[in-house]
């Protein structure tokens, strides 16, 4: 039997260049034929020929799990019809820092998997050659296979697993050519599509560990709110009802909230349990919060200056002088993410230790999180990350496997947390909302000359407790303010190239708990420059595609160079813009009664541009009859998948646009069920053209580009085609519908 | 608040998947949490607990049944098909055409898509596209995977032999 050892071997060279760390461990040696080649945390060769390689990321639907077994796959040169993925335990010490968030796992995860594909590969040639007693650099691979051409030998990798394993682990070995793949950039199914379309289980809700009981809790309706007395007689008496647990409240709230819950023997009982349940409630100050209030809040702010963020030339003397003006207000309300699978986990404390399975989006963080509230090491909590049910950032949390692990403690048994549609609804961490008082104009010539905008927003960083409530909410709206040259790529707004510019932050308070949504603050910040903009062109009777060439510059205008950030290239920029509107025929007139309308963005490393073609019928519905889509993320690893998040991000960008809104009366979330919470539904999808732009650049993340142009499009769409200015969203705040 | 809680049990002979399950349970309680609980079948989907999501949808005497609003009581005497018991003996045409699409993306409503799309297609193999869009209109999807969906439902319906090249 082999027993792995966990010795770090070797930290690659760029490893001192900032961040990109491989950690190795390795097979002791020995000589039995039955040896797997397990040379890192990414690969296992087993002598039967099987290849397991190792994804480190949660999958939520983005697909990661697919893309990194492709990159490693492909540098290991892999057959990948005989490839098994597996989904990476939670291990620091092989993996570093684990998650699915800000669309960086196949920038700064991918190259990890093809060095550990690439150093595999390289012991495999190693073992061949001494084998045959050959130079290594006469061996070459295909399909898993290592070829010695003049002498006419091969030798499948399985066969050289037992030797692979006991050759040194080479310390650099290079890439391949990207002209010689065979995995990457073909169209690839998921590779747990099978798993989905036979029913296995495998997402967290479907876990179930043997003497698992079930956990369903109320909170507090008010938001911060928080409970005083607990009467469970009557929920005590609900047969299947094992106990009653109060959950205090974590002083993060983003940690763990607090609740009454009720455990028992099946999901049913605990739900049945907790409607038995009666508390009272200390619903502290949220509860003389609405809407309204909010909404007054924004407006009395936005009155007062705001913390000055970016400031140049002369904004209040240019607006004064601009040839065509816009002074306009955009709102933005709360979002819930509504993930089809709701808040789940299972954990199981035993002793100071801690053992979870669920569908953690960040389970490196999880793993603090779960170890904070239950006070012990983090080294106790181990985390299985199962498949995850939809993300877009509510799994950025961890709260519910904080709850699963208190709840455990309390009932001194394994315990799965399930939270119910309403309770997701009600007490999800929302995009925050927001008010945006924008001020921008064009000189006689028609060149962008001056933009101020006030953004007030509730914001997520101080929900969760950080520091600079507008750290978090000015992505999209800044070009490079920020010192890390890691973080630059989030700021990529170009006002700060016009000559004329104020962006300027202002906090509104409020109990509601807010957090990150796809293409967090990118999502609502968008909507707000790309309508803005084309405004600006309808007043002036410029096209606005001509007046976003205007300004956007060249690449020496964004002089960063982060090791591990890809920086803005304008260039690229107008290369999806021009693909968009070629292929929409932009400059060709519409059919009677449909107006078109554009939008572009840059966030994460990628780039996007969408033209929307819809009508408004007298009866103010809405018909997007087609989206056409370019985006440029680098080199495509899946163009399958690239397309299913393009398609994706529209029709959550569609759904949101339409429906999105979660408001306030009396402190309390007024929506809870998907009657009053609305998706978009299978018929209102609409026709989208997909075209993905050609690109040797280093691969980029792709899970939330395609989302915050689309708003836009849409509104823009409205104007051209009914002359109705959308600045406030949803569409059915102003009695659009499908 | 005034609270009914059913606390009479009642032993049934579910047929599920062409199998006789024995179950004790509360008639009112719902046939999906009875699949999941009590029988461990969790390809059967918990989305909203109020029949409108659909990510709970199986088959009751072939027909699309949301088993979140669906009381055990209530169909005792009927044949239930869940997605593990879909393609008995092999994957279902509609698996086929899910997979040849690649259509799941997180793939939590999937399970439910495909028992809708596969009880549309026992009554109407040849869908118009209105009538696929009506019946695929029933099932939320959270991802967007309703124009992949729209595709595999033709090509399940036109025997498997949709446009899309081999990948």
């Amino acid at each position: 039997m082999t027993r792995i050892s966990r010795r770090i071997f070797l930290e690659t060279a760029a490893a001192a260049a900032g961040g990109f760390i491989v950690y190795f461990h390795s097979a002791e040696r020995t000589d039995d034929a039955a040896t797997p080649f397990r040379p890192n945390g990414y690969v296992r060769i087993d002598p039967d020929g099987t290849i397991t390689v190792w994804a480190k990321n949660p999958d939520m639907g983005q697909g990661i799990k697919t893309t990194l077994a492709m990159m490693i796959a492909e540098e290991l040169d892999a057959d990948w019809s005989r490839v098994r993925v597996e989904q990476a335990e939670t291990d620091r010490a092989l993996y570093g820092g684990q998650g699915a968030g800000g669309s960086d796992g196949t920038s700064s995860d991918g190259p990890l998997g093809q060095k550990a594909g690439a150093v595999a590969r390289a012991m495999l040639i190693a073992a061949a050659a001494g084998r045959w007693n050959v130079d290594a650099s006469e061996c070459e691979t295909a399909r898993g296979v290592v070829h010695h051409r003049a002498s006419n030998r091969s030798a499948a990798y399985g066969e050289l697993a037992a030797a692979a394993a006991a050759v040194p682990i080479p310390q650099d070995v290079p890439l391949k050519d990207p002209a010689r793949y065979t995995i990457i950039g073909k169209a690839t199914r998921g590779v747990d599509t099978t798993k989905v379309v036979t029913g296995r289980p495998i997402f967290g809700l479907d876990v179930h560990v043997p003497g698992m009981l079930y956990a369903v809790i109320d909170k507090c309706p008010v938001h911060g709110g928080r409970p005083v007395t607990v009467d469970d007689r009557a929920a005590r008496a609900v047969p299947g009802v094992v106990r009653v647990v109060t959950v205090e409240g974590h002083e993060n709230p983003t940690f763990l909230r607090p609740g009454v819950a009720v455990v028992a023997s099946s999901t049913w009982a605990a739900m049945k349990g907790r409607d038995a349940l009666r508390v009272s409630w200390d619903e502290g100050p949220g509860a003389l919060e609405s809407s309204e209030t909010l909404a007054a809040q924004f407006r009395a702010r936005a009155g007062t200056a705001g913390k000055i963020l970016a400031d140049r030339g002369d904004v209040d003397a240019a607006f004064r002088e601009a040839r065509t003006k816009v002074d306009a207000v955009y709102e933005a309300p709360f979002l819930a993410h509504a993930t089809l699978e709701p808040q789940n986990c299972v954990a199981h404390v035993r002793g100071d230790r801690c053992e979870v399975w669920g569908p953690l989006q960040m389970p490196t963080s999880g793993t603090d999180v779960v170890a904070k509230v239950l006070g012990i090491p983090r080294e106790n909590v181990t985390i299985h990350v199962t498949r995850i049910g939809g993300g877009f950032g509510r799994r950025l949390m961890s709260d519910f496997a904080a709850e699963a692990a208190v709840i455990s403690r309390a009932a001194g048994a394994p315990v799965q947390v399930v939270w119910t549609r309403e309770d997701d609804l009600r007490h999800d961490y929302y995009r925050p909302a927001g008010y945006h008082h924008v001020r921008a104009g064009l000189d006689a010539d028609g060149g962008l000359a001056v933009w101020h905008h006030h953004l007030i927003t509730t914001s997520r960083n101080s929900y969760r407790r950080g520091p600079n409530p507008e750290d978090t909410e000015t992505y999209g709206l800044l070009a490079p303010v920020n010192p890390d040259p890691k973080k630059q790529f989030a700021y990529d707004f170009q006002p700060t190239l016009i000559r004329n510019c104020r962006v300027e932050y202002t906090e509104a308070l409020t109990s509601v708990p807010t957090g990150a949504w796809r293409a967090p603050s990118h999502n609502f910040n968008a909507f707000v420059i790309e309508c803005v903009l084309d405004e600006l062109a309808h007043a002036a009777k410029i096209d606005p595609v001509a007046l976003r060439l205007s300004y956007y510059g060249r690449r020496s205008d964004f002089p960063y160079e982060g090791d591990d950030a890809t920086p803005f290239d304008p260039a690229r920029l107008k290369g999806v813009l021009q693909m968009a509107v070629d292929k929409a025929g932009w400059h060709k007139p519409t059919s009677r009664g449909i107006g078109r309308g554009l939008a572009v963005h840059f966030t994460f490393g990628s780039y996007a541009a969408e033209v929307a073609e819809v009508s408004v019928d007298s009866g103010n519905r809405l018909r997007v009859h087609r989206v056409v889509a370019a985006v440029d993320v680098g080199r495509a690893v899946n163009p399958l998948n690239i397309e299913a998040q393009t398609q994706g991000g529209i029709i959550d960008g569609l759904s949101a646009a339409l429906f999105g809104e979660i408001d306030i009366a009396r402190g309390r979330t007024r929506q809870s069920t998907f009657e009053d919470y609305q998706l978009l539904r299978n018929r209102d999808a609409p026709e989208i053209d997909v075209h993905i732009i050609p690109s040797h650049e280093r691969p980029t993340g792709f899970g939330e580009i395609a989302l915050p142009p689309l708003a836009p499009a849409i509104a823009n769409a409205i104007f051209s085609a009914t002359g109705k200015r959308i600045r406030r969203l949803p569409l059915k705040a102003a009695g659009i519908s499908v | 608040m005034a609270i009914a809680v059913s606390f009479r049990m009642a032993s049934f002979q579910l047929s599920v998947n062409g199998q006789s399950r024995p179950v004790t349970a509360a008639p009112d309680v719902p046939l999906l949490w009875v699949l999941r609980d009590t029988l461990g079948l969790r390809g059967t989907k918990f989305g909203c607990g109020r029949g409108i999501c659909g990510a709970c949808t199986v088959h009751v005497d072939g027909a699309a049944m949301r088993s979140c609003v669906t009381p055990v009581g209530s169909v005792a005497h009927q044949t239930i098909t869940t997605i593990e018991g879909l393609g008995a003996g092999g994957l279902h045409p509609v698996q086929r055409a899910w997979i040849e699409e690649d259509v799941p993306q997180c793939g939590y409503c999937q399970a439910g898509q495909i028992m809708m799309a596969a009880s549309l297609l026992a009554v109407k193999p040849h869908p118009s596209d209105q009538e696929i869009l009506d019946a695929m209109s029933n099932n939320l999807c959270r991802c967007g995977t309703y124009l992949r969906i729209r595709r595999a439902v033709k090509r399940a319906a036109a025997g498997g032999n949709g446009q899309r090249s081999e990948r």
